[in-house]
């Protein structure tokens, strides 16, 4: 079939004249060389050369993967452990590699914690199972504390030099120092939205000259465009735009991108709840939707929207070491089938 | 409109397209839409040999009728319907999706839309061995989820792996790759995708919302006229392959409060029939229940806003049980896949 100039990516005024002199489908141009479509449409050579340009490069995208050998792929790629082992187990393994997972809560729930025992979590060297990556932190809101990054890397460093066992590991603990953990994670503050995307747009580049990137935090993206931004439909484009930025970063260089969003109140007919914020459209960009909140006197970690985990909550709590299991987790046993802290949780799942 | 060429039809020589240059006319659309008698004395050129180039251009340009009988009898042979694996949701779509036309569905956040994608490209590469292209511009496409579902159908790995090596994935991220993507399906992608396997029966994308909707609500109206072409190359491609285009769709909110598919009133003009996917009404939110309900809300062949309830565990229950009633009541206490 024909395939109209205006679906190529062309600029505004280059695709004008190109209409004016005429010209509608593609097939219409490939007879001619950039000087003949110069004249032709009163474009400079160069922008006839860069539209000859598109014309050749569009349809010869990457070629499909089949289904299996994207299974090979996810199969080979390792999860970021959270330390917390059954939130790992539920996630089959911890925050993985190559999606968008969004980590949302009220505050002071952990979201953050999270991320940086996560920016932690992935430098863990290959041979204890981790990733032996870097991370990318971008903070939006100033509340990473690099205090708590020390804390929690000095407890990781501790908890695998208790680990080590053969002389692999040993050679590799020998890199693995409070000192590495913190250099091998690259902060950046961002102070509003205009200079977080103009951030996102940068870091193909950056990611590319540092290959070992594992995971891109962004903490929050909901702060920047709730704060500065008061023209709703403005602000839906900006974060679709994100999104698919994100996504394609994570998919594009094998990283984990984890970002935290706020709360919100929804007012409905049952009353208001507490919905994760920045709306609906939004909600369709993260791949992985993780919630944390107050479960009675005990803090719960959920996944609410997974194309391949089940839908889960467990406890976890906070330690001065970091991001951990719960003490005592009582609805791991068989005879109870409902977790306690959270009945109000399963009750739709009553027979 | 096509440019004038030279050799484009008897008579249409050098001289005369210069001549017609002149004239500021340089498409066939301005040939034909300009009084012929006029432009003759104006390009002196007889009336006669333009009369006749129109008569030619037109015939070359024009579409051909075809009798309703004919047409009729071609849909039968083409039209296939493919069924999604579930019941329920076979019966709200007139036993399954058509070839041949656009099927949206839309929902909200984790109501799984993509489940159903997943679970209509399982079955179509494994029971009808056929292939599937899979555009995936979210990144949601987990090969795993697909694995699990094939595991559910069949306990041979050999088919398994045939089925997963017929669902071909392109994971595109933007508007211009999606297009390039879909123009070179048109363009013998398809054919290259059936070779090895069975023809392509469908393309989906999940989702179409997802790379259209940043360029939407601006001042500009690129992003709407990029959306077009989006869909009419969907169409085209839909009818010339007879392959089913399956899209999927987010919602927003109308000022009432009410779910609506997303992108506006001239996408809705678009799919032939829209389902909107929903929690069902006694599940809570946030809740780990899969079940949910999905409403017909445009088609031309059944009763609109009818509505059926289903299970997203049914692409991943056991081999026994076929009641699909028993074993909804099982899996309603343990926890549950969620989109």
């Amino acid at each position: 079939m024909l395939r109209p100039l205006s679906s190529l990516s062309l600029s505004p005024g280059v695709r004008l004249k190109l209409l004016r002199a005429g010209f509608q489908f593609t097939a219409e141009l490939q007879s001619f060389s950039p000087e003949e479509l110069a004249e032709e449409a009163g474009v400079s050579q160069q922008e006839a050369q860069e539209v000859l340009e598109a014309l050749g490069s569009s349809g010869g995208g990457a070629p499909p993967l089949t289904a299996l050998e994207l299974l090979q792929k996810e199969e080979q790629s390792r999860s970021i452990v959270t330390f917390c082992s059954r939130l790992d187990e539920r996630l089959h393994g911890g925050i993985p590699v190559g999606k968008l997972t969004e980590v949302c809560g009220a505050p002071g729930t952990g979201k953050t914690q999270l991320c940086l025992q996560a920016a932690v979590d992935v430098q863990v060297p290959q041979c204890f199972g981790g990733l032996g990556g870097q991370a990318v932190v971008m903070d939006t809101e100033g509340g990473v504390l690099l205090q708590r990054l020390d804390d929690m890397a000095t407890a990781a460093v501790r908890h695998c030099s208790l680990l080590a066992s053969d002389e692999e590991q040993r050679v590799a603990m020998a890199t693995f120092t409070v000192r590495s953990v913190l250099e091998n994670v690259f902060l950046v503050r961002c102070h509003d939205y205009t200079e977080l995307l103009a951030e996102v747009r940068l870091l193909p580049g950056f990611l590319r000259e540092r290959p070992g990137v594992r995971l891109v935090v962004v903490d929050s993206v909901a702060f920047p465009f709730r704060l500065h931004l008061d023209d709703p439909p403005h602000r839906t484009r900006l974060l679709q735009g994100l999104a698919q930025q994100l996504v394609a970063v994570a998919t594009g260089h094998d990283v984990a991108v984890v970002v935290t969003n706020h709360m919100t109140t929804r007012l409905g007919p049952g009353g208001s709840r507490l919905v994760p914020a920045l709306g609906d459209s939004w909600g369709h960009a993260p791949n992985i939707r993780l919630l944390l909140k107050w479960a009675g006197p005990r803090r719960a970690a959920a996944i609410f929207k997974s194309p391949s985990h089940l839908s889960a909550s467990v406890h976890f709590q906070i330690t001065s070491d970091g991001f951990r299991d719960a003490e005592e987790e009582p609805d791991d046993q068989p005879q109870s089938k409902r977790p306690r802290g959270h009945a109000h949780q399963s009750a739709s799942g009553a027979p | 409109m096509v440019l004038l060429r030279e050799g484009m039809c008897p008579g249409l020589d050098r001289e005369l397209l210069r001549g017609l240059r002149g004239a500021d006319i340089r498409t066939v659309e301005g040939l034909v839409s300009s009084d012929i008698e006029e432009l003759a004395q104006k390009c002196s050129v007889s009336y006669k040999a333009l009369f006749a180039i129109r008569r030619v251009l037109l015939a070359q340009h024009a579409a051909f009728p075809v009798s309703g009988a004919d047409l009729y009898e071609e849909l039968l042979s083409s039209t296939a319907i493919l069924s999604t694996g579930n019941p329920s949701l076979d019966k709200l779509l007139d036993s399954g999706v058509y070839t041949g036309e656009i099927t949206e569905l839309s929902g909200g956040p984790g109501s799984g839309k993509s489940q159903v994608c997943f679970g209509l490209a399982v079955n179509i590469s494994h029971h009808l061995k056929q292939s599937v292209i899979y555009i995936d511009t979210t990144g949601g496409m987990t090969a795993s989820r697909l694995l699990q579902m094939l595991q559910t159908e069949t306990s041979n790995t050999q088919e398994q792996m045939e089925a997963l090596q017929r669902i071909h994935v392109f994971r595109l991220f933007d508007v211009h790759a999606l297009l390039d993507c879909l123009y070179d399906l048109c363009g013998g992608g398809l054919q290259r995708a059936s070779v090895g396997g069975g023809s392509v029966k469908a393309v989906v994308v999940d989702s179409v919302s997802a790379v259209i909707s940043p360029l939407l609500g601006g001042k500009q109206n690129e992003g709407m006229s990029l959306m077009i072409q989006v869909a009419a190359v969907l169409k085209t491609m839909a009818k010339d392959f007879s392959v089913a285009a399956v899209v999927t769709n987010h919602v927003t909110r109308s000022s009432g409060g009410e779910v609506q598919p997303a992108l506006g009133a001239s996408w809705s003009h678009i799919p032939r029939t829209r389902v909107l996917l929903q929690p069902a009404p006694s599940a809570r939110p946030f809740s780990c229940c899969s079940l949910r309900s999905a409403t017909l809300i445009k088609s031309s062949r059944q009763p609109c806003d009818i509505r059926e309830d289903f299970d997203l565990q049914w692409w991943s229950r056991g081999e026994e049980g076929p009641s699909g009633k028993r074993k909804l009541d099982e899996t309603h206490d343990e926890s549950s896949l969620v989109l």
